[in-house]
């Protein structure tokens, strides 16, 4: 049984990238209809953002990000340039519940798409938008990604090392999934409101100002204290040992902290390090934050020896934190990981079949389910226009004629 | 801000520390009513900074900054769940209730009688919210874990940093606030499915790990189609047909996201190098990634020449992404959230005056109200045990006595 029993939720999807993306998959993954509408000529970029090859080979069909966030949907190309897309995208739009975009402010304006118009043939309609930095504002015509969202909330200037100035970019662009979150739980919110009142809305969705709630730590501190915060790396500003240390192999590292005298006596005990336990430069908590890079170097010494899965596995039993440091398949194979089975296996067309991640909130009545392939491109153009529109064949015929639909990116 | 929308809803709240209480905190936000259930020592997170410089420690260190942000718009009611009496209370509240959020360690809830089937099955309209380290079964369900080690399993450390030192952990706690979103988000789920599906409630469990990981799919989805994954590049994000680097200028860092050809020729016309639009090392995406240091070296000595607001200024004219890297204090006066009125101005009854990020969506339908600052200890006792379950002022009398309350 899935959440949506029957698919009753009809969603159009316009967005491109991550975010947008993936608030129509996470509605997916309750079993509503979502159709992702793409232009031949302006596709989803990220179809193509990590993708490069020649065209024979599909390039545009092989991007693992592109993969794993359409999951689950419909895909119909619509050439938004041509009246006669946007006219069938109106016809879409005019039977659905919730209409998903990210384009630059004022674009849906130019398509005739604003959410007045919207609405009048549709009230129930609820649409998202999802600019970088907000609808209006200075800087909302600026260009922002992930990373530059994320640098604009704090986050970056925030990612340093203790010892160093130079910031860095987070790993995973998390401004993006953030602003994803937080829209999917808008629209969730919308829903909620309309079945009360029978009425949908816009909803506007900035999202830097998803990524600035991130930092309110940051934030509230400085105001308080007057100070800037001080990155501490990977390190606490109280505890030691707080760090990650190099293990035997090729670059493997384990993360490790003891906050506690209970946690630091364990630690040391695991370690076979008990001689440290009288050291005066590490009897107490405060000695030890004091002589943190004299406590590093002795740690360092002894896990440089040590197999880092073994050895966290081991602390850990000690009740001392501790984790392997996960490059990306060590993630896919992590013993937590693979007991709750969060990987599932699922064959998509010109890639074969990879492991992607299931649905992270596990529902005991109704689960979601994550396990259909991303479309390719323009796949269900037919399907779309004859069996939800009800267009003869001669009428999509003379769409992909006219080059408002096709399956493959034209230039 | 204060949205209506879930006015119809009842959230009793049994979380502390950060992913919780956000998770409830992002449901207040839209109109929900939470009741904030604390020990009557109070939840972990009011022990946890920041705090105002001038504090003194026994009247302020109840009452963290980060608490006094992750717990507007709630109400606060102290229960000890050890005593019987407590969890007698307790059932009153979730009689009433839609949601019950909780992040105890698994099966913290069943040692108190509360095991989560029991009260579906009494209370057919409540769902279950559970939000925990690493889920609820597994061989790590009763693993301690902290920020740094939980990133790290989760896949955000290995690829930061230098190549020729230790991974670099993200700052803070941000994989506690993903998984509150989770959290939330499966809130509205349940209530969803409730109205449309399932006609009740149902038990939703939420891993921290998890959802950290589901923030990875560069990597993990990436990395078996490619069979490469990404390792530490300094300060550039990855090696790729792109050039996404933080870089020194003048006076501190700046962000550059140059990603399409449009935005390459961009930047080279911002550097004022226009010729290496046709330079055969530059010409596709393909070359700019096999040519990426010669790239960079030719990129920095500008960066260093010219300050923060020239670059984003320059950049923005020719929409090339870029970041000024600000730092917090900057992020407060930035314009745009200025203009847009992101921050609230909240007088938190112990800390005065603190401006707070705002809600993150905007609803059309209706204005919202202004926030209300988070309960202090126990602050809505009386309102709650009293005029809405109907219990004796005396009893309550009695019950503060004995320390149930």
């Amino acid at each position: 049984m899935t959440m949506n029993d029957g698919g009753k939720l009809r969603v159009i999807d316009l967005s491109m990238g991550w975010a947008g993306p993936l608030v129509g998959s996470m509605l997916a993954e309750m079993g509503a209809e979502v159709i992702k509408v793409e232009d031949t000529r302006r596709y989803d970029w990220w179809r193509g953002s990590l993708s490069m090859g020649p065209p024979e080979l599909q390039p545009h069909e092989r991007s693992g990000v592109f993969n794993g966030v359409n999951r689950g949907k419909l895909d119909l190309t619509l050439n938004l340039a041509h009246p006669r897309g946007v006219a069938v995208l109106k016809r879409l739009v005019a039977s659905a519940d919730v209409l998903i975009e990210n384009y630059s402010p004022d674009v849906m304006d130019r398509f005739g798409l604003a959410y007045p118009a919207l609405a009048e043939s549709n009230p129930g309609l609820v649409m998202i938008s999802m600019p970088s930095y907000g609808a209006e504002g200075p800087e909302r015509d600026a260009r922002g990604y992930g990373n530059t969202v994320e640098a604009m909330a704090g986050v970056t200037g925030l990612c340093r090392y203790h010892d160093d100035d130079q910031p860095y970019t987070l790993s995973n662009a998390l401004g993006d999934p953030i602003g994803g979150l937080n829209g999917m739980f808008a629209v969730m919110v919308a829903l909620h409101e309309r079945e009360r009142t029978g009425r949908g809305q816009w909803v506007e969705l900035a999202q830097v100002e998803a990524a600035t709630p991130l930092m309110a730590e940051a934030l509230i501190g400085y105001q308080l204290s007057g100070n800037l915060p001080v990155p501490p790396g990977n390190r606490h500003p109280d505890h030691a040992p707080h760090g990650l240390y190099r293990c035997a192999g090729d670059d493997n590292w384990i993360a490790v902290a003891a906050d506690t005298e209970e946690q630091w006596r364990s630690l040391l005990a695991v370690l076979g390090l008990e001689r440290l336990a009288d050291d005066p430069r590490f009897s107490s908590a405060e000695a030890r934050k004091g002589n943190e890079d004299a406590l590093d170097e002795e740690l360092s010494q002894v896990f440089l020896g040590l197999e880092a899965e073994e050895i966290a596995r081991r602390l850990t039993q000690a009740g001392v934190f501790a984790g392997q440091v996960n490059s990306a398949p060590l993630v896919i194979a992590d013993a937590q990981v693979q007991a709750r089975g969060f990987f599932i296996p699922i064959d998509r067309e010109v890639v074969g079949t990879h492991l992607y991640p299931g649905p992270v909130a596990r529902f005991s009545g109704t689960p979601l389910s994550s396990d259909r392939p991303a479309p390719l491109l323009g796949e269900h153009n037919s399907q779309v226009l004859r069996d939800i529109l009800g267009f003869s064949e001669d009428e999509i015929g003379s769409l992909e004629r006219e080059g408002v639909i096709g399956t493959s990116p034209r230039t | 801000m204060r949205y209506t929308s879930l006015g119809d809803v009842r959230v009793v709240d049994l979380t502390s520390r950060i992913a919780g209480p956000y998770a409830t905190k992002l449901l207040a936000e839209v109109g929900a009513e939470v009741i904030k259930i604390e020990p009557p020592w109070g939840e972990a997170g009011r022990r946890r900074g920041p705090w105002r410089d001038d504090a003194d420690a026994t009247s302020y260190r109840d009452r963290g900054g980060l608490f006094a942000f992750l717990n507007t718009d709630k109400f606060g009611v102290t229960l000890n769940l050890r005593h019987e009496r407590g969890r007698e209370i307790l059932l009153d509240l979730l009689g009433e209730a839609d949601l019950l959020v909780e992040n105890f360690a698994p099966g913290t809830l069943a040692k108190f009688g509360l095991a989560p089937a029991n009260l579906l099955e009494r209370f057919p309209r409540l769902s279950v919210v559970s939000i925990s380290n690493f889920g609820q079964d597994g061989p790590d369900r009763n693993t301690l874990v902290n920020d740094l080690v939980l990133f790290a399993r989760g896949g955000w450390t290995y690829p930061v940093g230098e190549p020729s030192r230790e991974p670099l952990s993200p700052p803070g706690s941000l994989g506690q606030y993903v998984g509150g979103l989770f959290g939330a988000i499966a809130a509205m789920q349940a209530l969803f499915a409730r109205s449309f599906t399932l006609g009740r409630g149902q038990h939703v469990d939420v891993s921290l790990l998890e959802s950290v990981i589901s923030t990875m799919i560069y990597e993990t989805v990436a990395f078996q189609y490619t069979g490469e994954y990404r390792r530490r590049i300094g300060k550039r994000y990855t090696l790729g047909p792109f050039m996404i680097v933080t870089l020194p200028c003048a006076d501190g860092y700046a962000g550059l996201h140059c990603v399409t050809d449009k935005q390459f020729e961009s930047l080279c016309d911002m550097i004022g190098r226009p010729e290496l639009v046709a330079d055969e090392r530059f010409r596709t995406g393909l070359d700019r990634m096999v040519n990426n240091d010669a790239l960079l070296a030719i990129i920095e000595p500008f960066f260093l020449a010219h300050g923060r607001a020239f670059l984003y200024a320059e950049g923005r004219k020719r929409a090339i992404p870029m970041a000024p890297i600000p730092s917090v204090a900057e992020v407060l006066e930035w314009n745009q959230l200025g203009e847009r009125k992101y921050f609230e101005t909240i007088n938190d009854p112990v800390l005065g005056e603190i401006r707070i990020p705002g809600a993150p969506l905007r609803l059309s339908s209706h204005r919202p109200a202004p926030t209300t600052p988070a309960p202090q200890l126990g602050e809505h006792n009386r309102e709650v045990l009293v005029e809405r379950l109907g219990l004796d002022p005396a009893e309550i009398a009695r019950l503060h006595e004995v320390g149930t309350i």
